[in-house]
C-alpha cells in the first residue's frame, strides 16, 4: 500500500495542528491517570486536612482484602460469561444472516440497533424486564416455579448483569462477524461441500478457522468491554449488590471512592486496572500485526 | 467410471433463463468440453450437475444414478475451481486429505492416495506448505491433486487455468489432457478458450444464450459447424460470413437451396489461382504478420471486409488491388433466417 507523506513547510505547524487533541488528552487523560497513581500512595485523613504517604500500603492492603479477591473473581467470571454468551450469539445471528444477506439488509440493520442505545438505558431496560415484582421474565418463571429475586439472590443478580452486558455487546459482534464471514469465499464451503463435509463440519473445519483473526479481536474488545465498559449497566441494575455480588473492580473503583470515600484505596484499585487494559491492548497490537497469518 | 446424462436440463434465475434445455451424454471416460461466450451458462450447467446450484426441472444422471436430489458429497464427483479453492489455513497435505478424512478412508489409505497425487503431479516437496507459499501454476496442480486423489466418477472443471499466464496454462493443458487419459475418468470442462477447447476435448459442446448450438468432436465443429454462432465463434481468426450476393454469379457452386449466407476460413480464400475456383477482386486494407502466418485483412468490391490467413509474408501493400480465389467445396452454406447449415 503507498502512504501518502505531506511535507510542511513550516516546521511548528505540524504540532500546532496536534496541540488541541494533545491538550485535551494530557488534561482529561494522562494528568487524572498521573493523580490516581499518586494518590494510590497516599492516605488522607477522613476530613481530608492531611495527606501521608504511605507507599504500597494501599495495594497490599487490598489484596489481603477479601473483599478485593472476592470482587476479582467475580469479574473474571462477569468478564468470560459476557464474552462468552456475546460471541456466541452474535456468531450464531451472523451465519444465520449472512445466508440471507443479499436479499434482506432490513435484518442486518435491527440487529445492529442495540449497541445505539446507553449503557443506563439498557441496564433498566433489562431491570424492568427481569423486576421481581413487576418484570415480565420473573412473572413467568414463577409460573415454572423458579423463584426469581436478583435483590436477594446473588447468583440470579449475577445472570441478570451478565445478559444486560452481553445484549448490548451483541451488535458490535455481529457486526464484525458478519463482516468475516462475507470474506470467506464462497467456493471454499462448496469445495468443502463436494469433499463430503456436512454444514457443520464445513462451519467448524473450514469457516471457523478464518474467522479466527475476527474472532480473536472481538475476544480482546469484549473482555475490555466486560471489564471496564459496563459500569453503566451494573449501577442502573444492581449496584454492585445483592452484599457485592455484582461488585466488579469497575464498580468497586467507584463505590470504595465516591461512596466509601476511600480515596487512596480507589485510587490503588483504578491503577491496577490501568495495568490490566495495558497488558490487554499490547496483546491485542501484538496480534493485529500479525492477524494476517493463518 | 461413469457415463453422465443431462436430460432437458433448465436452470432459472427468476424471469432470467441461464440454461434453457440441454441434452448431453457423456461417454465413460471421455472429456467433453463446454464452451461459449461469456454468460451463455457453463458454468451454471457445471454447478447443477456438481450439485453446487438447484435445477430447474430436467434430470441428471451420473453413472445412471438421478442425482437431482442428491447433495454435492454424494454425487461421487470433484471439481477444480477457477480460483482453486484452496483451504488457506490448511496445508497441502491437509488440502489433499480433507475430502478423504470426511468420507473415513483408513489412514493407510489416505496415505497411499496422497503420495501417489503427489507423486503425479511433482508437488511432493510442497506436501507442508500452505497454499499461500505456492506460485499459481503449483497451486493449480494442488487443485487438480484435490480431485484426484478421491477418485470420483467424473472430474469437473470450471476454467481451471485462466488465472495462470499463456505459458503455463499451454504447459497445464497439456498435462491435464495426460492426465485424464491416464486415469481415464469422465470429465466436464469449461472454458471460453476456444484454442484450450479444441485440444483438449473428445467433444465440444459450444453453448450460446443457455442453449446447445453443437455437440461434435473438434474436427466435425471445425469442419462442419452447424449454424452460424458456432462458425463465428470456433477458429481463429474467425470464419468470414458473406451474404450469397457477394459472391457474384453463383450458378456454377451448386448452393442448397434456402442458402443466403456462405462461410469460407480464412485459410481457405487464395491469392493465387485455382482450377474452377471463384475469383472475387478485393483491395489490401491491412497485413498483419504473427510469425509463420499473416493475416491479411481485404475489403471485397462487394463491400465487405474478409480475412485471409496466407503462409509466409506476402509482399503486399495496403491498397494493393488482389484477386481473391475461392474453391466451391469450401464454401459452408447457411440460412440467415434460422441460423443453421443448409446442406446438413
Ligand atoms: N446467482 C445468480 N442469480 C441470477 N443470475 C445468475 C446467477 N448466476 C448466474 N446468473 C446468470 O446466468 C447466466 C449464465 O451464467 P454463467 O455463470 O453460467 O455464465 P458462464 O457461461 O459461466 O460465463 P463466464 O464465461 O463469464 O463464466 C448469466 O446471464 C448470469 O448473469
Ligand atoms: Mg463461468
Amino acid at each position: 500500500m503507498q502512504t501518502k507523506r505531506t511535507i510542511f513547510p513550516n516546521k511548528l505547524l505540524p504540532y500546532v495542528l496536534l496541540l488541541p487533541q494533545l491538550a485535551v488528552t494530557l488534561i482529561f487523560f494522562i494528568w487524572p491517570a498521573l493523580q490516581a497513581v499518586k494518590s494510590s500512595f497516599e492516605r488522607e485523613d477522613p476530613f481530608g486536612f492531611r495527606t501521608t504517604f504511605i507507599w504500597f500500603e494501599n495495594y497490599t492492603r487490598l489484596f489481603a482484602d477479601p473483599n478485593y479477591v472476592n470482587s476479582l473473581s467475580r469479574t473474571a467470571v462477569f468478564a468470560v460469561s459476557v464474552t462468552i454468551l456475546s460471541m456466541c450469539v452474535s456468531l450464531l445471528l451472523a451465519v444465520a444472516v449472512n445466508r440471507v444477506l443479499r436479499t434482506n439488509r432490513i435484518y442486518t440493520t435491527l440487529l445492529v440497533w442495540p449497541y445505539a442505545v446507553a449503557p443506563v438505558v439498557v441496564g433498566i431496560l433489562w431491570w424492568f424486564i427481569f423486576n421481581p415484582t413487576i418484570g415480565i421474565l420473573p412473572y413467568m418463571m414463577r409460573g415454572l416455579g423458579v423463584a426469581w429475586n436478583p435483590r436477594v439472590n446473588g447468583d440470579q443478580a449475577m445472570i441478570l448483569v451478565i445478559i444486560a452486558a452481553s445484549w448490548k455487546q451483541i451488535s458490535y459482534n455481529f457486526l464484525f462477524f458478519v463482516a468475516g464471514l462475507q470474506s470467506v469465499p464462497q467456493s471454499l464451503t462448496e469445495a468443502a461441500a463436494i469433499d463430503g463435509a456436512g454444514p457443520f463440519k464445513r462451519f467448524f473445519t473450514i469457516v471457523l478457522p478464518l474467522l479466527s483473526p475476527t474472532t480473536f479481536f472481538l475476544l480482546i474488545v469484549n473482555i475490555n468491554y466486560a471489564m471496564f465498559d459496563t459500569f453503566g449497566i451494573i449501577d442502573a441494575t444492581t449496584s454492585g449488590g445483592p452484599n457485592q455480588a455484582t461488585n466488579t473492580l469497575v464498580y468497586k473503583v467507584y463505590a470504595d471512592g465516591f461512596l466509601g470515600l476511600n480515596i487512596g484505596s480507589s485510587a490503588a484499585q483504578s491503577v491496577i486496572l490501568m495495568l490490566i487494559v495495558i497488558a490487554l491492548t499490547a496483546i491485542q497490537f501484538r496480534f493485529i500485526e500479525r492477524r494476517v497469518q493463518y | 467410471m461413469a457415463t453422465i446424462n443431462l436430460v432437458d436440463l433448465h436452470k432459472d434465475y427468476g424471469n432470467s433463463h441461464a440454461v434453457r434445455g440441454i441434452n448431453l451424454s457423456v461417454a465413460d471416460g471421455e472429456l467433453i468440453v463446454l464452451v461459449g461466450p461469456s454468460g451463455c451458462g457453463k458454468s451454471t450447467l457445471l454447478r447443477m450437475v456438481a450439485g453446487l446450484e438447484t435445477v430447474s426441472s430436467g434430470r441428471i444422471e451420473i453413472g445412471g444414478r438421478d442425482v437431482v436430489k442428491a447433495e454435492p458429497a454424494e454425487r461421487d464427483i470433484a471439481m477444480v475451481f477457477q480460483n482453486y479453492a484452496l483451504y488457506p489455513h490448511m496445508t497441502v497435505r491437509g488440502n489433499l486429505e480433507y475430502g478423504l478424512k470426511n468420507r473415513g478412508t483408513p489412514r493407510a489409505e489416505i496415505d497411499r492416495r496422497v503420495n501417489e497425487a503427489a507423486e503425479i503431479l511433482e508437488i511432493g516437496p510442497m506436501l507442508d506448505r500452505k497454499p499461500r507459499q505456492l506460485s499459481g501454476g503449483q497451486r493449480q496442480r494442488v487443485a487438480m491433486g484435490r480431485a484426484i486423489v478421491r477418485e470420483p466418477a467424473a472430474f469437473l472443471f470450471d476454467e481451471p487455468l485462466s488465472n495462470l499466464d499463456a505459458k503455463l496454462r499451454v504447459q497445464m493443458r497439456v498435462e491435464i489432457r495426460k492426465l485424464q487419459r491416464r486415469l481415464k475418468t469422465t470429465s466436464l470442462y469449461v472454458t471460453h478458450d476456444q484454442l484450450e477447447a479444441m485440444t483438449l476435448a473428445d467433444r465440444l459442446v459450444v453453448m450460446n444464450g443457455g442453449l446447445v448450438e453443437q455437440i461434435g468432436t473438434p474436427t466435425e465443429v471445425y469442419d462442419r459447424p452447424a449454424t452460424l454462432f458456432v462458425a463465428s465463434f470456433i477458429g481463429s481468426p474467425p470464419m468470414n460470413l458473406l451474404p450469397v450476393s457477394a459472391l457474384g454469379n453463383t450458378q456454377g457452386l451448386n448452393l442448397p437451396a434456402g442458402t443466403d449466407m456462405v462461410g469460407i476460413r480464412p485459410d481457405q480464400m487464395h491469392l493465387e489461382p485455382r482450377p474452377g475456383a471463384t475469383a472475387l477482386p478485393a483491395t489490401a486494407e491491412l497485413l498483419e504478420p504473427i510469425g509463420g502466418e499473416s493475416h491479411l485483412h481485404l475489403r471485397l468490391d462487394s463491400g465487405h471486409s474478409v480475412i485471409l490467413s496466407v503462409p509466409g509474408r506476402p509482399s503486399i501493400t495496403e491498397g494493393t488491388a488482389v484477386t481473391v480465389y475461392i474453391e466451391p467445396a469450401a464454401l459452408h452454406p447457411f440460412d440467415s433466417k434460422t441460423g443453421r447449415r443448409t446442406d446438413a
